[in-house]
């Protein structure tokens, strides 16, 4: 029988008086004996660390152990990386207001050729706006709540646009993606990546999908052998992926791009062999990532100035007025300067 | 033009591209009924790590590939204006409440309220009420306007030109001497370099408006004493300053001059007889000797020569008299000076001459630290007001420093130089080095009396007159 306590009434309070321990303690089985003797990377904040020299040469029981590798073809193609970035700038009480950007790096026979800079673009989320997104409406009110889904919700759109765009115009090119060819809740049912993937097949182009982490530890155990070849090849990862992941566009590979490069995830629509070879033909790859795809980041990441830009045109431009803010967290919890 | 912060008497104002000032600016900062002076003294831009990122980074894209640019908000040109923004730091000078000028720094402007524009040196003078009877322009401010001092800030007051070579001293000081003599004043200038005679004469050869109130003296020609009219005192000073005769050989001497002198037979020829005949020691009349020979070989004595009370009584409406001494040995520039100054004393103690400016360039080479100070400490009294010209300021001793009552300061790069004059100067030491440092050439920076203790940087005027003391030069070009 539980101890009856009166607090007021009882300077001597223990946490064990008031089984606390023990109840945190068996909320999840902590299984720490698991832990001895295992290899670990520490956490950095939210940066996905990963060991330089791979997880070692356990493989997963699902994958195939072929190792292909990887030949430039040196024949002229237009490579095109497409990235984007959004960020939060405002609230008022019915909605927020996001800025994106948008960044499209291009290259061929090994040079870079040109890069497009798009915005920065405003866009208002509210009711009326998300309604006029063909959202599903659970999704719709998430966006609205949530400042994490309405920043992928631009993203998305804004990318598939791009990509839908020039997958419609190029031809015999190398559509490059930052990221999965996975169809997502937020996109929009006419430039969705089913449709960019099928106007890349219809006008001969190759789309790519790399991811520079993923969250499947299976596949990093899957790619262990690449780690040990020493020119660019590449492992088949397909049964793997469609066994876990749903929408996938294309077939799933984990690369290495570079002798001693990191491993990715590469997601290819078009042969697979033909266009790894053809992308290291054409786009010159540093530390193991393709530049245009580097460069497309770069382009598309928001400085604080261009932050600071936005804000003021946005009071000069739609005579909205600045309430004074307070950082809530702060307020309630103090800081302690270390 | 926006206030950012402040510190001590110090302002950092935030300018965007279409602001503009310079260093030396004087910007009014009007907050409701008060309003505060203050001068830019520094430039900088608005950095912050971020933005020197966002430029390294643009840069580095940029130089991988061409850009092509979609802005539909037109942010990019905000953005330019960001990185362009800069920082002007400006002193307080003062406040100006009711139209008067105030030493009450104490208030701050409002950083909303403010607003800030730059005050025309009219303006400024108004306030501070400066005004005269002889205006001496030399040049024009970083405006345009026309400035000028007043011969009366010059008047009774110990002044310093200096600057690094060729940065415009001497120019300027021919305007002063110019102007001065047009004013009717009296005007000394021992010239190291033989420039001054140019003031005789305009650059295009014809006589300038000076021309018959320069007299252009050469020593041992246009420049010669009669011993009578040096007097003992002047030969004293003379023998014990610039020729080190010890006290012993000056005794010895002075009994010589009185025998002559009670004959009626006092001439340099006649000193050196008796000097060989003399019934003295032979040391001393080896200390004679040397001394007569030194004498007489400047050929600055003569049976008869110059009387400057005859100089300036025909001199009416003032006159310039220019010692050349560009081409004599040490000491006979030490001679020359020191039977100049006695001379001039002499004549001022009793009268017969009205005060005159001294103009004494690279005074260092010619006369001693310590006897300088004690010109400057007692010739202001007899009426002999002391312009220096120096490019080496570590040459004036600080307690000279300590009596200058205006300063022109040209380019200096130099930092022993900055430290020196930056310590000594009576502005401030940031306005000291950072306007200094960066003035250009015939830019100089006032300080001191003449502009009523507040700095201001002026473009010095082109001289009429022919301009001389450029450097001989083997290659022509």
């Amino acid at each position: 029988m539980a101890t009856q306590l009166n607090p007021l009434f009882n300077a001597s309070l223990s946490l064990g008086d008031l089984g606390i321990v023990e109840s945190v303690s068996k909320c999840i089985e902590p299984k720490l004996d698991e832990l001895r003797g295992k290899r670990i990377v520490f956490s950095c904040d939210d940066k996905k660390m990963i060991p330089i020299d791979g997880w070692g040469m356990r493989s997963s029981p699902h994958s195939t152990t072929t190792v292909t590798t990887i030949r430039p073809i040196k024949e002229n193609a237009l490579v095109a990386a497409i990235d984007s970035s959004s960020v939060k700038l405002a609230e008022t009480e019915e909605g927020s207001l996001y800025g994106t950007k948008c960044g499209i790096a291009t290259a061929c026979a090994g040079r870079a050729l040109m890069h497009f800079r798009i915005g920065p673009v405003l866009f208002y989320l509210s009711e009326s706006s998300i309604h006029d997104s063909e959202l599903e409406e659970r999704l719709a009110r998430l966006v609205l709540l949530d400042d994490d889904f309405a920043n992928r919700l631009i993203r998305v759109r804004t990318e598939r646009a791009v990509q839908k765009e020039l997958a419609s115009h190029f031809t015999n090119s190398i559509i490059l993606v930052d990221g999965s060819l996975k169809a997502s809740v937020f996109e929009d049912r006419e430039r969705g990546i089913g449709k960019i993937a099928e106007s890349c097949v219809l006008r001969k182009n190759m789309l790519i999908g790399i991811s520079k982490g993923t969250n499947l530890k299976v596949l990093n155990r899957a790619a262990a052998p690449l780690t040990k070849v020493p020119v660019p090849a590449y492992i088949e990862v397909d049964l793997i992926i469609r066994s876990l992941i749903r929408n996938t566009v294309g077939s799933n590979s984990m690369v290495k791009l570079e002798k001693s490069s990191t491993v990715l995830r590469a997601d290819i629509v078009g042969d697979r062999s033909k266009s790894l070879g053809m992308l290291l033909g054409n786009d010159p790859v540093a530390a193991g990532y393709p530049e245009t795809l580097r460069l497309a980041h770069h382009i598309s990441t928001f400085t604080s100035t261009e932050i600071t830009c936005l804000r003021s045109h946005v009071l000069n431009s739609y005579g909205v007025t600045e309430l004074a803010a307070d950082d809530i967290r702060r307020t309630l919890l103090g800081s302690i300067s270390v | 033009m926006k206030i950012l912060s402040k510190s001590r008497n110090e302002l950092l104002l935030l300018a965007m591209k279409d602001d503009t000032a310079s260093k030396g600016d004087y910007l009014l900062i009007e907050d409701r009924s008060r309003n505060m002076i203050v001068q830019v003294y520094d430039e900088e831009y608005l950095s912050s790590q971020a933005l020197v990122e966002d430029i390294v980074k643009e840069e580095v894209v940029n130089a991988s590939s061409v850009e092509n640019l979609h802005d539909p908000l037109n942010i990019g040109s905000l953005s330019r204006l960001v990185r362009d923004a800069r920082i002007f730091r400006a002193k307080i000078r003062a406040s100006v409440k009711d139209g008067e000028l105030s030493s009450d720094i104490t208030w701050l402007p409002s950083r909303v309220e403010s607003k800030i524009r730059r005050l025309a040196m009219k303006e400024l003078d108004s306030f501070v009420g400066r005004r005269g009877i002889f205006p001496i322009p030399l040049g024009r401010t970083g405006d345009g306007e026309e400035f000028e001092i007043y011969a009366e800030d010059m008047d009774g007051k110990l002044t310093i030109i200096t600057g690094k070579k060729e940065s415009g001293k001497s120019h300027l000081s021919k305007i002063l001497v110019k102007t001065l003599v047009q004013h009717g004043a009296f005007v000394v200038v021992f010239d190291l370099n033989n420039e001054y005679s140019g003031l005789g004469w305009n650059s295009d050869g014809t006589p300038s408006s000076l021309h018959r109130h320069v007299k252009v003296l050469e020593p041992g020609k246009t420049l010669m004493f009669s011993l009578d009219y040096c007097g003992k005192g002047a030969i004293s000073g003379m023998l014990k300053n610039a020729l080190d005769m010890p006290a012993a050989s000056l005794r010895e001497f002075f009994r010589i001059w009185d025998w002559l002198e009670n004959k009626k037979s006092l001439s340099i020829d006649a000193i050196g007889n008796a000097v060989n005949t003399w019934n003295i020691n032979e040391l001393v009349r080896d200390a004679l000797v040397s001394r007569y020979h030194v004498m007489q070989s400047s050929r600055l004595f003569a049976d008869s020569g110059l009387q400057f009370e005859d100089v300036i009584s025909a001199g009416s409406g003032g006159a310039a008299l220019v010692i050349n001494m560009g081409e004599l040995s040490p000491t006979v520039r030490r001679m020359v000076v020191e039977l100049v100054l006695s001379k001039v004393v002499d004549l001022l103690e009793r009268q017969v001459i009205p005060p005159i400016f001294l103009f004494a360039e690279e005074a260092h080479l010619y006369i001693r630290d310590t006897y300088w100070e004690d010109i400057i400490t007692r010739m202001r009294h007899f009426g002999i007001y002391t312009t220096f010209i120096t490019n080496q300021p570590d040459a004036i001793s600080d307690a000279i420093y300590r009596q200058v009552d205006n300063i022109f300061l040209f380019n200096f790069t130099n930092d022993g130089d900055l430290d020196k004059i930056s310590k000594v100067s009576l502005a401030d030491n940031d306005t000291v080095r950072s306007i200094v440092r960066t003035l250009p050439q015939r830019h100089c920076l006032a300080i001191g009396k003449a502009v009523y203790d507040l700095p201001v940087v002026i473009r010095v005027a082109t001289a009429e007159v022919l301009m001389l003391g450029e450097t001989k030069k083997f290659f022509k070009k």
